[in-house]
């Protein structure tokens, strides 16, 4: 038996299992536009809402005086904030799924994971500044954002 | 890998209306609560990060946060232990296999005010026979009066009210061990140390890990035995966390503080079970597919 280097070898050639067509991303400009209107439409709506005195908004009152738990500007914003963000990666996992991975921690996470790692992190630094530093509290908001950066690409 | 779809936690919508309702809002209430003062009658003044501010320099939530780290991580040194040493020597079948499951399963069904009651009478010098026979073997003991004595009652109890949880627990994992692991062993003539080391040990790591989590989460929540049978004293030698604000809330009616302390506590514990879940499920993606 002779062998021919240039005769076919008569195995079925390897296939390419990633060259299959490109993966479909899900249309979420609608869903996108509708929470972006809804948001924006809510917090437009809290800012008009707010209690307001000569010196301009009153974060600390309440928004409807004699109501129920008094809920504040502040407060309001802070929970708007959260909802924001968790729709956006809501959204952002919609459009683009996306594989775990392995960072600094040692543990695999995915974007969710590292907006959660980010968000109670943020909390225990913004406790720690006002318990260890004697600075003004927006100091641990700059902290907070390096964090999320270090989280993001690094986690 | 392939990419996670999460598209299917859209069809959790609906339970999520219910759970903000059960959950969300009252939790987002407790923020509320966090920066404000209030005297009662729906009347609030915002008050900002004061009562954060206070708390974190505040000795007394410090030192319930101390007593609390301290009372859990006793509790599961012992429980732990103890219970993997009990699930290893409870017998393996048969009628005595069962009676011993029956009887280490009575503890964790008694309600936690009565295990509470239980004690708070069974340690009483004057009448309780556990108080008495101390007191018989020349003992000075008196749990209402000594900080020490009520820390070694609630340690007790809690030993005795939730060993039987990691028994059982770790019971079930020494039984799920094919028994060709212990032939092997057997055939290498390891140790029985070597055998617990290599065999028991590894695949009992799963339930162990959650009944770690299990024991630490309640033991850092309790609050009725405690409560019961000390009241949180003497002083405030037994006053864990959740006594403390429960005394701070309901006691004081300082909701402010109590609600800053909440979030507080409630971050630790969000830390602490997020670490956990984190650790079982990467332990789980470990050993899945082998």
């Amino acid at each position: 038996m002779s062998l021919d280097p240039h005769a076919p070898s008569g195995l079925i050639p390897p296939v390419d299992e990633h060259a299959t067509a490109p993966i479909r991303r899900p249309r979420v400009a609608p869903l996108a536009a509708t929470l972006a209107i809804l948001m924006g439409g809510l917090l437009a709506f809290l800012l008009w809402a707010a209690p307001r005195t000569d010196e301009g908004i009153s974060w600390g009152d309440p928004l409807i005086p004699g109501g129920w738990m008094a809920w504040t500007l502040a407060t309001a914003l802070f929970f708007w904030i959260i909802a924001a963000l968790i729709l956006l990666f809501l959204v952002l996992a919609l459009r683009f799924p996306e594989t775990p991975r392995k960072g600094v921690l040692g543990i695999e996470t995915t974007r969710g994971d590292r907006l959660f790692i980010t968000l109670l992190g943020s909390a225990f630094l913004n406790l720690a500044w006002l318990g260890l530093v004697d600075r003004a509290q927006w100091g641990a908001l700059v902290l907070c954002l390096i964090f999320a950066a270090g989280v993001f690409r690094w986690a | 890998m392939k990419p996670i779809d999460n598209r299917a936690w859209l069809l959790v919508l609906p339970v999520l209306v219910l759970v903000a309702f059960s959950a969300v809002v009252p939790l987002m209430t407790v923020v509320n609560y966090s920066v404000q003062d209030s005297f009662g009658s729906n009347e609030f003044f915002w008050n900002g990060i004061g009562w954060f501010d206070d708390l974190l320099h505040s000795e007394r939530m410090w030192d319930a946060l101390g007593r609390q780290i301290l009372f859990s991580a006793i509790v599961l040194l012992i429980e732990v232990p103890l219970g993997i040493l009990i699930a290893l020597h409870m017998p393996r079948k048969g009628f005595w296999s069962s009676l011993c499951l029956v009887l280490m399963a009575l503890p964790l069904l008694i309600p936690f005010n009565v295990v509470g009651t239980i004690w708070q009478i069974f340690g009483r010098v004057d009448i309780g026979l556990l108080g008495r026979a101390v007191a018989a073997l020349g003992i000075d003991y008196n749990y209402t009066r000594d900080a020490i004595d009520a820390w070694v009652t609630i340690v007790v109890m809690d030993v005795w009210h939730w060993t039987s949880l990691i028994a059982l627990l770790a019971y079930a994992g020494l039984r799920s061990i094919p028994q060709a692991y212990y032939q092997a062993a057997e055939i290498d003539q390891a140790s029985r140390w070597a055998v617990f080391r290599f065999i028991e040990l590894p695949k009992m790591r799963g339930v162990l890990v959650i009944a770690i989590l299990l024991r630490f989460m309640d033991s850092f929540m309790i609050y009725t035995e405690p409560f019961v049978v000390t009241g949180g004293g003497p002083g405030n030698a037994t006053t864990f966390l959740s006594i403390d604000l429960v005394k701070m809330a309901l006691g004081q009616f300082d909701l402010g503080p109590a609600a800053a302390f909440s979030i507080m506590y409630f971050l630790v514990i969000l830390l602490v079970s997020w670490a956990f879940y984190t650790v079982m499920t990467n332990l789980d993606r470990e050993e899945g597919p082998r």
